[in-house]
């Protein structure tokens, strides 16, 4: 008899928080009528950064975050000039192989790559989701950011030194700094690391 | 009625489940209303995880090891980063270490309180699940501020953490403990005592404590069943022995001790993360370590964390390069699947549908 | 604006005397009468349930707090009409079974048995199609015609599944009708009619202190009872083992799309409506209240016992089969009828208020 009243009176309990929600405002935000404040840390698609006055890109094309990207989905192309630099010539972000985790904008010294705060671009077709330079650049036009200094140019060792430095790195590109997919990837000879140039003994540093 | 003839005849309750706990197969073998006997059948998320991580870098490992468990992602990171640290012998900051355990211990919660919802869900209550979601929206609010995703962190770096806290995160997080407390005597009150609960949890699918340790089970599910055992106290890993809290351990193991005691473990969770935001100390939050050109030492290690699930662990073995040779993970969802046919063998199909929710199984553990 | 419930019953009389000048004999004159108020009833009831589905969606998302439908109009009001259309344009498979007669009639079956009731329910004062002497076991005999329509469902649809399914409930159903009928014998006997009309009117006056539910210990516990065996036969959570989705084996209506489907599914609502206002009428009083027009007390009661059993359902989980049967047998049979004999003696002793 007594367990029958204990448990009504706890199926009432029950009752009462449920219906205690009846009175309340409801927590949902009406999409897309209203929408939630997102952090400005919020990981969303990539945008490439331009100079705030020249209105330049800021990427160097050093290429650190193509590897650091752990599916491959930034390709870039950057041949060397006859000033032994490297000119950036084509950026392409594959949003669809993309996983947003941010191991480019980590990489990047230069601020050049971004993951902004939009994430409402969804699509019917595959290829409206692959960004080319032109589109990336014009996507991250209004994306605040807070520039890094550029590391000082170091001055360029003797070429003794470099050697003593070549043999001190054993690796060989064996397994190719983190591409992913070799075979796929056809500029290979462009990314053989046993010639660190200065861009990338900065990104070492 | 001896002359009946009865046949028993094959279910397969399919990958696709109206569940949440993944893409699990169960042949079932029935006889009218009783189950007797159950294969269950994995491998419907099997992603190969194991072999990718063999061709990228360690920094490149760790999104990847978010996808492990996404559930608890931080935990999962963690393990992985822990493994290489230890093998590497890299000294963590204070600060990071701190922020660390505040992380995990707030994914602990996230995920408790989704297991609050789904097991609600299973056995026919609704209303919980929303409950419980609304809750852990605040914290991964919290963690979408520090980090910027709200379910694949990749927020443990081998050194550290990638971001420090904001500076509106702290009030937040004391906001979202105090909120959390209150209403978990909501949590309570709708279920614990609730006479229909009760007769669906109680005294359902009873887990020994004998069979518990011969199939290895670990986490909310051991201590459900007599043996107190948290590798936060009993091999201590990171900076937990300087917190202050209990173990809870219950006796029977049917499943209502082990909803139970995945709700006291919320309360000791929020004790945790009091401390730390109380002992935060100032600092950096990152020992600067090469993300391209890392190689640890060449040897092997294995790091286990005590995961909301149970132990979930990482065993590395390094060659002196920037990838590592083997990546293992190990998942404890693995050893309750393999629970399940001892422990819901004989029973109703109500009864086995609540005992898979109360073990907490998370697919992508168990297949990888 | 017609409000008061005079004004509605003069409708009908004055449609009554349109008649009678036209020209119209007896026996046609009371066919042609009760069907015209045979199809009021029934327009009335399918905007009735139109209206609890969409209440028990906004219900559903405000305990959750979240809104419900909120698109379709001003938060959502003609959602169901929407759902409506658009289940009527799905496609309609056909079993490929020997016994598609059967496949066939079992929605119409429920669909009508779930109306059929209503002939004998009070609306408000005056307000009741045909006053039948007989009227509550005229509702209790037409409720158990739903069972018939769920066995030929789960048989009509050539699947095991769905046979085991339709058995479950029909068991159920038959199993929680014993302590129904019980709790409402309670009220007869002391009311002393079978009569829809004169149980609602011994209710009246003495503020609310008359109505069944004030007469304790008995009113309380047998309205209790009524509920929880309401629930039941409505099929509703923690009872609505056929109809849960997490259940390996789904009820009885997996085979049925689009209309048929629509057709069980508003029953059921329809069904719940009926429960609900045989609570009101045995238990709360009718149509009994100060200054709003009847059918609008009427309406009010009912509606808040529907309410009743929304936040039941969405507030409890479910019941197992094994359990929700013992709890039927072993618990509520005994209870209601312990609760009939003690009134029974209580009311020939002379011992009521």
């Amino acid at each position: 008899m007594k367990s029958v009243f204990n448990g009504l009176k706890n199926l009432i309990k029950g009752m009462a928080i449920t219906s205690k929600h009846l009175g309340r405002h409801a927590v949902t935000v009406q999409y897309p009528e209203q929408r939630d404040n997102i952090p400005e840390r919020s990981r969303g698609i990539v945008v490439l950064l331009s100079d705030k006055e020249t209105g330049e890109l800021n990427c160097t094309s050093c290429m650190l975050c193509m590897r650091a990207c752990p599916t491959a989905a930034i390709r870039i192309e950057a041949p060397r000039g006859e000033d032994k630099k490297r000119h950036l010539q084509s950026f392409v972000v594959n949003h669809t192989i993309c996983c947003f985790c941010g191991l480019c904008e980590q990489a990047c010294n230069f601020t050049a790559i971004k993951m902004a705060t939009m994430y409402e671009f969804s699509s019917l077709d595959k290829s409206v989701l692959v960004w080319d330079m032109n589109k990336l650049q014009e996507m991250g036009r209004d994306v605040p950011y807070e520039p890094k200094k550029k590391p000082a140019a170091k001055p360029r060792p003797k070429v003794e030194e470099k050697e003593k430095a070549a043999d001190d790195k054993e690796e060989k590109p064996d397994t190719t700094e983190t591409k992913p997919d070799e075979k796929t990837d056809p500029k290979n000879e462009n990314q053989t690391p046993d010639q660190p140039d200065e861009e990338d003994k900065k990104g070492e540093a | 009625m001896s002359g009946l003839l009865t046949q028993e005849f094959t279910v397969n309750m399919g990958p696709h489940h109206p569940s949440t706990h993944g893409v699990c197969r169960l042949i079932l073998t029935m006889d009218g209303e009783k189950v007797v006997k159950i294969e269950p059948v994995i491998g419907y998320l099997h992603r190969s995880m194991e072999k990718i991580c063999e061709n990228r870098t360690y920094a490149q490992c760790v999104p990847l090891m978010d996808r492990f468990e996404y559930v608890t992602a931080m935990s999962a990171e963690y393990v992985f980063v822990n493994a290489v640290e230890k093998l590497a012998e890299i000294e963590v900051p204070e600060r990071a270490e701190y922020l660390r355990v505040i992380m995990l211990e707030l994914n602990r919660i996230a995920s408790h309180l989704i297991f609050y919802g789904a097991t609600a869900m299973d056995i026919g209550a609704l209303t919980p699940f929303i409950y419980g979601l609304r809750e852990r929206e605040l914290i991964i609010d919290l963690f979408e501020m520090t980090c910027g995703q709200r379910l694949t962190y990749n927020y443990m770096k081998i050194g550290g953490v990638s971001h420090d806290i904001p500076k509106e995160f702290i009030p937040k997080c004391r906001e979202a403990v105090k909120i959390i407390g209150e209403k978990m005597s909501d949590y309570e009150g709708l279920l614990n005592e609730n006479p229909i609960w009760l007769a669906r949890t109680k005294n359902v699918g009873v887990l020994p404590t004998d069979l518990a340790k011969a199939y290895g089970v670990s986490g909310p599910v051991l201590r459900a069943s007599g043996v107190k055992y948290d590798i936060r106290k009993n091999d201590p890993y990171s900076i937990y022995d300087r917190f202050d809290f209990n173990i809870p351990c219950r006796h029977n193991g049917d499943s209502y001790d082990r909803y139970l005691l995945r709700l006291d473990e919320i309360r000791e969770s929020l004790k945790i993360i009091i401390q730390a935001l109380d002992g935060l100390p100032e600092g950096d939050t990152l020992k600067k370590v090469n993300p391209f050109n890392f190689k640890p030492p060449a040897g092997e290690m294995y790091s286990r964390i005590e995961n909301s699930r149970g132990e979930m662990g990482v065993y590395i073995i390094s060659d002196g390069t920037t990838k590592p040779l083997r990546v293992k993970m190990r998942g404890s969802s693995y050893n309750h699947v393999q629970v399940l046919p001892k422990v819901a063998t004989g029973v109703l199909i109500a009864d086995l549908v609540a005992t898979f929710a109360t073990l907490d199984v998370i697919m992508p553990e168990v297949d990888r | 604006m017609i409000l008061a419930t005079a004004e509605l019953i003069g409708i009908f009389q004055w449609l009554h005397g349109f008649l009678v000048d036209l020209g119209l004999k007896e026996p046609w004159l009371s066919i042609v009468v009760y069907c015209l108020l045979s199809v009021t009833v029934f327009g009335v009831l399918c905007l009735i349930a139109l209206f609890l589905v969409w209440w028990e969606r906004k219900i559903a998302g405000h305990i959750q707090q979240r809104f419900g439908p909120m698109r379709n109009g001003w938060h959502g009001w003609y959602q169901t009409v929407m759902d409506a259309l658009k289940l009527l344009q799905k496609e309609d498979i056909r079993v490929d079974t020997r016994d598609k007669a059967v496949f066939f009639w079992a929605p119409v079956i429920c669909f009508v048995a779930a109306f059929m009731a209503y002939i004998v329910i009070p609306f408000g004062k005056g307000l009741i199609v045909a006053d039948l002497n007989i009227g509550i076991l005229y509702i209790i005999a037409i409720t158990t015609f739903t069972v018939i329509s769920l066995l030929m469902a789960g048989w009509g649809s050539h699947n095991k599944y769905a046979l085991l399914g339709g058995m479950r409930s029909a068991a159920q159903v038959v199993s929680y009708e014993v302590p129904m009928v019980a709790s409402i014998l309670t009220v007869i006997i002391f009311s002393g009619s079978l009569s829809m009309v004169d149980i609602s009117n011994s209710q009246q006056g003495n503020l609310i202190f008359n109505w069944f539910i004030f007469r304790p210990p008995f009113g309380i516990i047998a309205f209790i009872t009524y509920i929880i065996a309401a629930t039941a036969e409505a099929n509703r959570t923690p009872f609505d083992i056929p109809e849960a989705e997490q259940e390996l084996v789904a009820g009885f209506n997996i085979e049925y799309s689009g209309m048929k489907f629509a057709m069980f599914f508003l029953a059921e609502f329809v069904n719940m409506f009926t429960v609900s206002a045989i609570a009101t009428t045995l238990f709360l009083g009718g149509w009994n209240g100060p200054l709003l027009p009847s059918w609008l007390w009427f309406l009010i009661k009912t509606l808040l016992v529907v309410l009743l059993l929304m936040v039941f359902r969405w507030t409890f989980p479910r019941l197992r089969v094994d359990q929700l049967m013992e709890f039927a047998w072993k618990f509520l049979v005994p209870v209601t009828f312990a609760n009939l004999i003690l009134a029974g003696w209580m009311k020939y002793a002379g011992w009521y208020w």
